[in-house]
């Protein structure tokens, strides 16, 4: 009897003993196997204030995950927004004497994930790198502990250091968003997130996914663990680096949607199992050429149920639109009018985001003016026949500032020149810097409505 | 301010002419505020300009449906009814109810503001901050002050007169006088922040206003859907005529008629219309404001080399703000569509209605509908104006029906929201 009771009391120890052991061995295995591939991202900041235009450059760190053999690094996506682009990218492999370093270039960001990927130019072509393999379809259970790796503060050079946390919440599905339980600071946006069995099941950060529509970020200050299928497309396909402002290859609709509650439902005598509201339907776009109207109510998308019910469930609407395959008829059925309808809808890319827009900023005037993208339009309620650039800053003390030219207004005409786009103010600002007119008319849309302003450029400085 | 003998007994004299004229104007306003319609007590200041007592004072010290308590100068409280307003002025005329056999009223001498020179003595007379039968004096600072380049955009049809008289909250709606003892302007507004920096509306813009107001209870006013810009925003030649169009409403008469932005007019209905300054803007507006509504009117135009006359019927203009109404059982307000309103949210056509506000915790902002919201319809039944959602609201509300379906157009977007009646759902 009394040997039981001590045989009882040495398996609860030894189940401690256990436990602890295998934390510890994540700890290890993360430092041998993860850390290696694991990199320090320097860079120059180049932040651009659209009030004034002025840049200033800042230097900044992250913490870079190496994904391929061949170099490709993935890091987070603060590096390149709407008015800051990274410059000079080096990056650090390695610590003490075997820290090695590498020139890297920048791919093109994605648009529904804010990561950012770079590729490390080594002079040996054939150099291979140790890379780090994200365990797909794994899903997290609440309470579940996790590691996860960042870089520490400037006080301790950015070294790499190891914290502690538990899954706190799951937000969505099938995004796969997790809640961490307490903060991380900023070196760890982007570290990986290595659960109990040692397998790299995520990555931190506070909004590595966009929201619906692909532009609006979430921003609720909250840490989050982004499951890792949500990257694995582009570390099996990497993005190019010909161009930063590329097309994207996601396919698009271009509609506004809600979802189909509870109370649309029992309103419209439909089946309370959710579905797609299309709100909206934007000019020119696939859905519009398709007679997809406002008020329809998407059932299922290339035979795939659509049951969003929630605003959150829009999401996986959105992202099976985005991978679903361009250029041939996919099926839709939906509710037009209570009366279920059957269409064919070919979708093709998504148009490039503001974000994404070419600029040209011209040093005589002190304007710079970008693309107009269908996102702009949308967000400035602009008529489809509105056609010219868009200021995104003007320099202070130029001729465009005194001449009270504002960052936002449509440029539409330039010294007696159309501009439709990019390419007609180029060559606007190239014609009048070369028949130097004292007074220069600007005709702008300002708002809802339109407006004329004069820049008396000093041609003599 | 120092003054001779000579100069004071004349200030004297003229403040002794306008004080007995003077009201000290308290009105329980009607506001709109988030989603709902309240009632607060403000005052102002105001003049008598008849003896059977009609009162000018600021629109925005006594807006219409106003409860509003006067009190003369001799102290006797009198409650007067509000004639009609102006928003586009900012001017108000309010009638005494006085009992029958009262003594005649006296009442202020209307002086003229074309031959006002900066550098006058006037005087500011009123209530400020609710301090009745004050009175400051100061001198002309400017003839013609036009507050559009500072951003400001409530007085389309004048310029200001500027001056250094003591102005503050509550000399609203009061008279600024002459040495003659003339009003010569209604105080208005002040610049924040500055010191000695007020503003009164030139008189003789006000005396056709209130003599609108007094026979007709509203002013009435033309478009031909155009905005105008100073010339200089073309040109700093001075011997190029004409004011400029910077914008055309597409769904105004000029619009319709093949004016642009960019042409530049030159007369309109004969009487020519130059302005390279924005001080020259307000009188050009007033030109055309005055043009009889429904009559065409021949428009001189220039589109660069060439000039054409080109014939153009002119429309009502609408309110400078729109009607606005509580719907309580949703919790919020709403409001009649402006010319203005109509263009701000680029609709195709001026049907429909404008959220003003919504209560939190109410249906309408369970519903997220919100303030700027245009509602297109209820039921996919389209709403026309204020009158005809008012129907059509009511008949939901009071039919106890559960769920509506109202279509908003929110920025570029259309967006469904479904109003659901949870009173009714616990009733049954």
């Amino acid at each position: 009897m009394h040997k039981y009771i001590t045989a009882i009391v040495l398996g609860l120890v030894s189940t401690l003993v256990t436990a602890q052991e295998i934390e510890q061995k994540i700890y290890q295995k993360t430092t041998d196997d993860f850390m290696p591939a694991i990199c320090k991202v320097n860079y120059a900041m180049e932040i651009r204030n659209n009030q004034s235009g002025e840049m200033t450059r800042r230097n900044a760190t992250a913490i870079g995950l190496i994904v391929s053999e061949s170099g490709i690094v993935m890091t987070h996506g603060h590096m390149h927004l709407d008015n800051r682009k990274p410059l000079s990218i080096k990056i650090k492999i390695g610590s003490g004497d075997d820290e090695k370093e590498y020139e890297a270039v920048a791919l093109k960001k994605p648009d529904d994930v804010n990561i950012f990927f770079l590729q490390i130019e080594s002079d040996d072509e054939d150099e291979k790198f140790p890379y780090l393999t994200f365990k797909a379809d794994e899903t997290s259970k609440i309470g579940e502990p996790l590691l996860s790796v960042g870089l520490l503060g400037p006080a301790l050079d950015y070294e790499p250091g190891i914290q502690a946390h538990r899954i706190g919440a799951i937000i969505d599905d099938p995004r796969l968003t997790y809640c961490l339980d307490r903060p991380i600071s900023f070196g760890y946006i982007g570290g990986p997130a290595i659960n109990q069995a040692g397998d790299i099941v995520g990555v931190l950060g506070f909004e590595l996914t966009s929201a619906e529509g692909g532009d609006i970020y979430t921003r609720s200050g909250q840490p989050m663990m982004f499951q890792t299928d949500l990257f694995k497309k582009y570390i099996d396909t990497p993005p190019s680096k010909e161009s930063l402002n590329g097309d994207s290859d996601d396919a698009w609709l271009g509609v506004f949607t809600q979802p189909l509650t509870e109370d649309f439902a029992e309103y419209w005598d439909l089946p309370n199992e959710g579905g797609v509201i299309v709100s909206t339907v934007i000019a020119g776009s696939p859905a519009q050429r398709s007679g997809l109207k406002s008020g329809d109510v998407i059932m299922s998308f290339n035979e795939r149920r659509v049951t969003a019910k929630q605003p959150q469930d829009i999401n996986a609407f959105t992202k099976m639109v985005r991978e679903s395959p361009l250029e041939e008829p996919l099926p839709l059925k939906l509710y037009r009018e209570g009366k279920p309808v059957d269409i064919a809808l070919t979708l093709t890319k998504r148009p490039k985001a503001g974000k994404d827009a070419n600029e040209f900023e011209d040093k005589i005037f002190g304007i710079t003016a970008r693309e107009l993208t269908t996102d702009v339009r949308i967000g400035l309620n602009l008529a489809d026949d509105v056609e010219g650039v868009i200021i995104r800053a003007v320099k202070s003390g130029s001729p465009a500032a005194v001449g009270r030219l504002r960052p936002n207004f449509i440029v539409m005409q330039f010294g007696g020149h159309e501009v439709k786009n990019l390419e007609d103010f180029q060559a606007a600002v190239d014609a009048v810097s070369k028949e130097k007119p004292e007074e220069i008319t600007v005709f702008c849309r300002v708002g809802a409505n339109t407006a004329f302003f004069r820049m008396q450029p000093r041609w003599n400085d | 301010m120092s003054t001779g003998g000579a100069t004071q007994n004349r200030v004297i004299k003229a403040k002794d002419k306008v004080a007995p004229a003077l009201v000290h104007v308290s009105p329980v306003k009607e506001v709109f505020r988030r989603g709902q319609r309240r009632e607060v007590s403000v005052t102002g200041s105001g003049f008598i300009i008849s003896a059977d007592g009609y009162v000018v004072t600021n629109e925005h010290v006594a807006g219409e449906n106003d409860y509003v308590r006067c009190v003369l100068f001799n102290k006797e409280e009198v409650e007067a009814e509000v004639v009609g307003t102006d928003p586009y002025t900012d001017i108000a005329v309010l009638k005494l109810k006085l009992d029958e056999g009262h003594a005649d009223l006296p009442f202020v001498d209307l002086g003229t503001s074309f031959d006002l020179v900066a550098g006058e003595t006037v005087m500011a007379m009123g209530s400020p901050h609710g301090l009745s039968r004050s009175v400051s004096l100061g001198i002309v600072s400017v003839t013609d002050r036009n507050l559009e380049s500072m951003g400001s955009t409530g007085a389309p049809y004048n310029n200001w007169i500027q001056t250094d008289a003591a102005i503050n909250p509550g000399n609203s709606g009061g008279p600024l006088v002459n040495v003659k003892g003339e009003v010569i302007g209604i105080n208005t507004r002040k610049l924040s922040g500055a010191d000695n920096v007020g503003f009164a509306i030139p008189i003789d813009i006000a005396r056709g206003v209130v003599d609108q107001i007094i026979a007709t209870g509203h002013v009435a006013r033309s478009t031909i859907g155009i905005a105008f810009q100073e010339m200089t925003r073309l040109t700093d030649d001075p011997t190029v005529d004409g004011v400029l169009i910077g914008d055309v409403d597409p769904l105004m008469p000029a619009y319709k008629a093949g004016i642009r932005p960019g042409d530049v007019l030159l007369t309109i209905g004969g009487t020519s219309t130059n302005a390279r300054f924005t001080e020259d803007l307000p009188p050009i507006r007033k030109l055309v404001a005055d043009l009889p509504i429904g009559n065409e009117v021949i428009l001189k135009v220039r589109r660069r080399d060439q000039t054409a006359e080109v014939p153009i019927m002119t429309v009502a203009k609408s309110e400078s703000r729109g009607e606005q109404t509580e719907f309580s059982e949703w919790g919020f307000t709403v409001s009649e569509l402006t010319d203005a309103t109509i263009r701000r949210a680029q609709l195709r056509s001026g049907e429909g209605v404008m959220v003003s506000g919504t209560r939190q915790g109410e249906l309408a902002a369970f519903a997220d509908i919100r303030a700027g919201d245009i509602i297109l319809s209820l039921d996919k039944d389209p709403v026309s104006n204020l009158e005809d959602f008012g129907v059509k609201y009511k008949q939901r509300v009071s039919s106890g029906q559960k769920l509506t379906l109202v279509t908003i157009k929110r920025g570029a977007l259309t967006m469904y929201r479904i109003v659901k009646n949870e009173k009714n759902e616990t009733e049954e």
